[in-house]
């Protein structure tokens, strides 16, 4: 849990490896003498800007993680270190990235949320065999074309698959008066595929329906007047908006303030990362909320999940959102395939490839539930929305039910285009 | 209109005035570059991996701030929009790659430094009848147009997500079966040390040439040079385009060590960081800013390592540096060089 | 809710602009300093603001005083102007990109003492705002808290210009800037008018970010992000000109709203234009003085 090693430090302990090394060689057995050493795990993640908050919920988690699994011998008998490094531009997290594998020795790596940057970070992954673990950050094009066959990287779940579910709810609870469709989102890639998402299974199911007017946001701006201003004009019966940044609830207090909130219904597929900033002063009742693979206050939730959230509102005075569930799928994913491939090698520690190689088809209980990895390295997960409710004891809405689905119904197959799957495919509402 | 620029617009006074160095000193830089270049080319058979690793950002900034530092130290003309060629330059080789097949390092350089030209042409016609903060801004401007740009039209550009730029040829030679690492700390390292030694040696010729003293007198007094015939608007326009040639190399091998080309690239902090590197460095000085590039990159670095404040501490350097040490660390070494030499 | 809706909509964005450049063309009209942190301060104001007026209404102060809160925080924060203008002194007699490196440098620091003190999350008021209602501008349905943003930049804009053009201080300062040695000949203290015009510069960001806030949110990003804004506002309306602050504030707001009617995928690509447009064959600006 230290954070990264200074250059003194790395060369005693360059010196020390190299004398343990040699005094292992002949005396020591190897699994012993790799119970000595820590096992390293890299992080990635964003510490400010725009997905601050997001990176602090998958690092809290991971810390928890890790602190029970060394309270219990760690990973295969090695405790667990962790380095992390903060993400910010691709250019800049990739040279982060590199240090944390030639410099730090990292065993593998863990993180990273924008799909810029797990777009730059896969091919060198790949290349310097380091088994890496994408929490996030995986909207869909330009994937084909930089991650083809990943040997050594595993993908969280599609960031589309939020939308997909999200979709459907809207259709299944808002069908008939879904005639005047408004759009805002942001103007990246995640923004435009979530959108056309919306459209295309509102197409789908055959809902007649008219888009008033589409808003492209500039990601983390902070005044929405006038695009509320636009939205208001244009009367919507239904806006769908995927932004779950800062100006998520920027967006919705101005929506609320200029009267928008009252006729108008909302999708918000992606909106549980900002759920403690969503207040009950202006955000409604009866929208779709998304909160994707982590609902902290789903009644359903496991001991494990209910033990997690009442931890981080001690320690942080705040609710989880999904980052947090991300961080510790994949730490357990990793132990897991750790353990699989040690009890093939029978004691000796295994390589990256032979831990990547396990990890393909393994399930783990993860804090929003059951959780696997499938053949083609991307996650299956079980995906948490539903309508918002102002009846409870917090100052933010929750789920008044929840509507559960697995990706196994709303996620792509293995091989697959997205959008020629979105197509094809039959979905039940 | 040139004409009407104050002497506070001018923005330089005499005492920045680089001196015509004697024998000595030009024997001295001469040493110092073939110094320089023997102590790179022998730093992968010595240093870490990482460290290597390292290197290839370094030379890319050494080469852009060459560049660079043609409009500032020896024009006077500080721009905060400088990334958009480093960027220009990154998506020129994806694109290169993409559009003509081209994966030759030397397809991506050429291409780059086409692009960088016509880019360049504009703005500088339109750049180079301001000094000062005027350029300051307007150059900030058209970087973050280009930023705005690159997000814009996303069909072309891949919007947020980038541009994938793939591992080039050297000199026709595929080292597709050599690992990324390997490639970049071996065969890309030397092809870019050899790019930096050609670039260094380029700019000294720009310099020492009578455009360069054009540009320097145009620098130190517009109203006294252009009346001594220095076409000084034409003269700022031609270091703007050579900086951004200078500019976009270096964004190809930054393109090439990333493996994407991205919007960020573009954004005016990272413009802000070039300025810093130079004035680290010692914008006075040739070899100033290559020294800065290689100074800035380490010790953001070890910052990086040791504290998630590390913005925090570069603030306060480049504010130590803006105040108390202006020369930046070569200026102060040539200036305790000369007191030390007049005791 | 019609045009007029987003036209009220971007003049709001307007009065935003024009408090965070106010302060901008205050200094430069002066010293001939471009503060790039004046993003940061505003930034600042506003999450000292966030943080006062929670304590204040925690402690029982009553909630339509809220402003007055906010105000108050901006105040003192602006303060921070006296030890920044002395540390720019420092570089008064350097060349112009010395500044912009100096300011450049603050913007770093204040980025990480945000962090530090605030945390990466984006920091946001109750909706407090909301207290004071809705009104209905022609048609167009508008909180009453933005109204009065609106008021007070006009107000802002109204006090400066009989400020700098009635006052003795005032008339000192427009002397000052005109010509400094002059100035001082003629028994000015330049020293102090270049403090006084700092520190009043800084507080006009850091009051117009808290009262801002309010109405939207502050996270670690905008400090960085408002610079082009402010840059795009003072070109177009002229270096050192506070007419030209208030043109330059007006027509990027109006802009915005117009794009987002007519051509939203050009929103932020039209400022720029616009910005270059006027750089090319009016460089001085609307309102600035002989170009530079």
């Amino acid at each position: 849990m230290s954070d990264n090693l200074n250059l003194p430090r790395r060369k005693a302990l360059k010196k020390i490896g190299a004398g343990m090394a040699l005094g292992a060689s002949g005396l020591l057995s190897a699994p012993a003498f790799a119970q000595n050493k820590p096992l390293k795990i890299g992080v990635i993640a964003p510490r400010g800007g725009i997905a601050g908050t997001a990176g602090e919920g998958g690092i809290r988690a991971m810390e928890w993680s890790v602190a029970k699994l060394n309270a219990m011998n760690g990973i295969g008998g090695r405790k667990i270190e962790l380095v992390i490094q903060e993400e910010t531009s691709p250019k800049e997290t990739i040279d982060r990235y590199r240090k944390l594998v030639l410099q730090d020795r990292v065993d593998a790596v863990h993180g990273v949320i924008s799909s810029g940057v797990s777009l730059a970070l896969a091919p060198a992954a790949e290349q310097s065999q380091m088994l890496t673990l994408l929490w996030d950050g995986t909207t869909q094009d330009g994937v084909k074309e930089m991650m083809p066959n990943p040997k050594y990287v595993f993908r969280a779940i599609d960031n589309e698959v939020d939308a997909v579910m999200s979709s459907l709810l809207a259709i299944r609870h808002f069908k008939g008066s879904m005639v005047r469709v408004a759009g805002i989102n942001a103007d990246y890639t995640y923004g435009r595929n979530t959108w056309t998402t919306f459209t295309a299974i509102l197409k789908k199911f055959g809902i007649a329906h008219e888009v008033v007017t589409e808003q492209w946001v500039k990601v983390g701006t902070m005044d929405l007047t006038s695009n509320v201003a636009t939205l208001k004009t244009a009367k919507p019966d239904v806006i769908f908006t995927s932004m779950l940044f800062a100006d998520l609830p920027v967006f919705m207090r101005q929506a609320h303030n200029v009267g928008l909130t009252e006729n108008c219904k909302f999708v918000m597929p992606a909106a549980g990362w900002q759920q403690t900033a969503m207040k009950k002063e202006f955000t409604p009742e009866g929208v779709v909320f998304g909160h994707s693979t982590m609902y902290f206050d789903n009644p359903a939730a496991s001991p494990l999940q209910k033990e997690f959230v009442r931890w981080y509102a001690d320690k942080y005075k705040d609710y989880p959102h999904w980052e947090s569930d991300r961080a510790y799928f994949c730490l357990q994913l990793y132990k897991a395939g750790v353990e699989r491939a040690l009890a093939a090698k029978s004691g000796s520690w295994p390589s990256s490839i032979e831990i990547a190689m396990a990890m393909p088809g393994l399930k783990v209980e993860s804090l929003g539930g059951p959780a696997s990895m499938r053949a083609d390295h991307i996650a299956n997960q079980l995906i948490f929305q539903g309508l918002t409710t102002h009846k409870n004891a917090y100052d933010f809405p929750t789920l008044a039910s929840v509507e559960t689905m697995s990706t196994e119904q709303i996620q792509k197959p293995a091989g697959a285009d997205f959008w020629q799957w979105l197509e094809s495919t039959k979905f039940k509402v | 209109m040139s004409t009407e620029f104050t002497s506070v617009a001018l923005g330089h006074t005499a005492s920045l005035r680089d001196n015509k160095p004697g024998w000595f000193a030009r024997r001295g830089l001469q040493a110092a570059i073939f110094l320089g270049v023997v102590a790179l080319a022998a730093v992968p058979q010595f240093a870490d991996a990482y460290y290597v690793s390292l290197g290839i950002p370094f030379m890319a900034y050494a080469v852009a701030l060459l560049g660079f530092n043609l409009l500032f130290g020896y024009g006077g003309l500080l721009s905060f929009g400088h990334a958009l060629f480093l960027a220009l330059g990154a998506y020129a080789s994806a694109m290169s790659a993409r559009h003509f097949g081209l994966t030759s390092i030397e397809g991506m350089l050429l291409c780059a430094v086409g692009v960088s030209l016509l880019v360049a042409l504009p703005i500088a016609f339109v750049a180079s009848r301001f000094v000062g903060i005027f350029f300051g801004m307007l150059t900030l401007s058209f970087g973050m147009l280009f930023y705005s740009f690159l997000n814009k039209f996303y069909h072309l550009t891949g919007g947020d997500s980038g541009m994938n730029v793939p591992q080039p040829t050297l000199l026709g030679r595929s080292y597709a079966a050599t690992g990324k690492m390997e490639f970049l700390t071996g065969p890309f390292y030397y092809y870019c040390l050899v790019l930096l030694a050609l670039g260094v040696l380029v700019m000294w010729g720009i310099v020492r040439s009578p455009y360069g003293l054009h540009l320097q007198a145009a620098r130190d007094n517009e109203v006294k040079a252009s009346y001594l015939g220095v076409k000084t608007r034409q003269v700022r326009g031609v270091a703007f385009l050579i900086s951004a040639v200078y500019g976009a190399v270096g964004g190809v091998i930054l393109g090439v060590n990333t493996g994407l080309a991205d919007p960020e690239l573009a954004y005016w902090t990272h413009s802000g960081h070039l300025v810093f590197m130079a004035v680290l460095g010692g914008f006075q000085q040739f070899l100033g800013p290559v020294v800065g590039a290689f100074v800035f990159i380490l010790l953001q670095d070890e910052l990086q390592a040791v504290t998630q404040y590390w913005r925090f501490f570069l603030g306060i350097v480049l504010a130590a540096l803006v105040i108390g040490m202006p020369g930046g660390i070569l200026g102060t070494v040539r200036a305790l060089w000369n007191r030390w030499r007049k005791r | 809710m019609s045009l007029i809706g987003i036209l009220m909509a971007g003049v709001f964005h307007a009065a935003a602009l024009f408090l965070l450049t106010s302060g901008l063309q205050l200094v430069f009209g002066v010293q001939r300093i471009v503060n790039l942190a004046c993003g940061s301060l505003y930034a600042l104001g506003a999450y000292v603001g966030i943080s006062f007026t929670t304590w204040a209404l925690a402690q029982g102060l009553p909630v339509p005083m809220f402003p007055l809160a906010l105000l108050a925080a901006g105040l003192v924060v602006g303060l921070i102007g006296l030890p920044l203008e002395r540390l720019i002194s420092t570089i008064y007699k350097r060349p112009e990109s010395f500044q912009l490196l100096l300011t450049f440098s603050l913007i770093l620091v204040f980025q990480d003492v945000l962090r530090f003190f605030w945390g990466a999350n984006p920091q946001q008021l109750a909706n407090v705002a909301m207290h004071y209602g809705s009104v209905s501008l022609w048609g167009a349905q508008m909180p009453a808290y933005n109204v009065f943003v609106i008021l007070l930049a006009i107000a802002t804009a109204v006090g400066l210009g009989w400020f700098l053009g009635r006052t003795t201080l005032g008339k000192m300062l427009r002397a000052t800037a005109e010509n400094r040695e002059a100035s001082a000949a003629m028994g000015v203290n330049v020293r102090m008018v270049y403090l006084l015009v700092f520190t009043l510069g800084t507080t006009l960001s850091t009051v117009g970010g808290a009262m801002v806030v309010p109405t939207a949110a502050v996270s670690l990003q905008i400090g960085v992000d408002l610079v082009v804004e402010a840059f795009a506002v003072i070109v177009i309306g002229g270096l050192g000109s506070m007419k030209g602050a208030a043109a330059g504030a007006l027509i990027v707001g109006l802009i915005r709203a117009a794009a987002l009617v007519l051509y939203p995928e050009v929103e932020v690509l039209a400022t720029y234009v616009i910005v270059l447009a006027v750089l090319v064959f009016k460089p001085s600006g609307l309102f600035g003085k002989a170009a530079v």
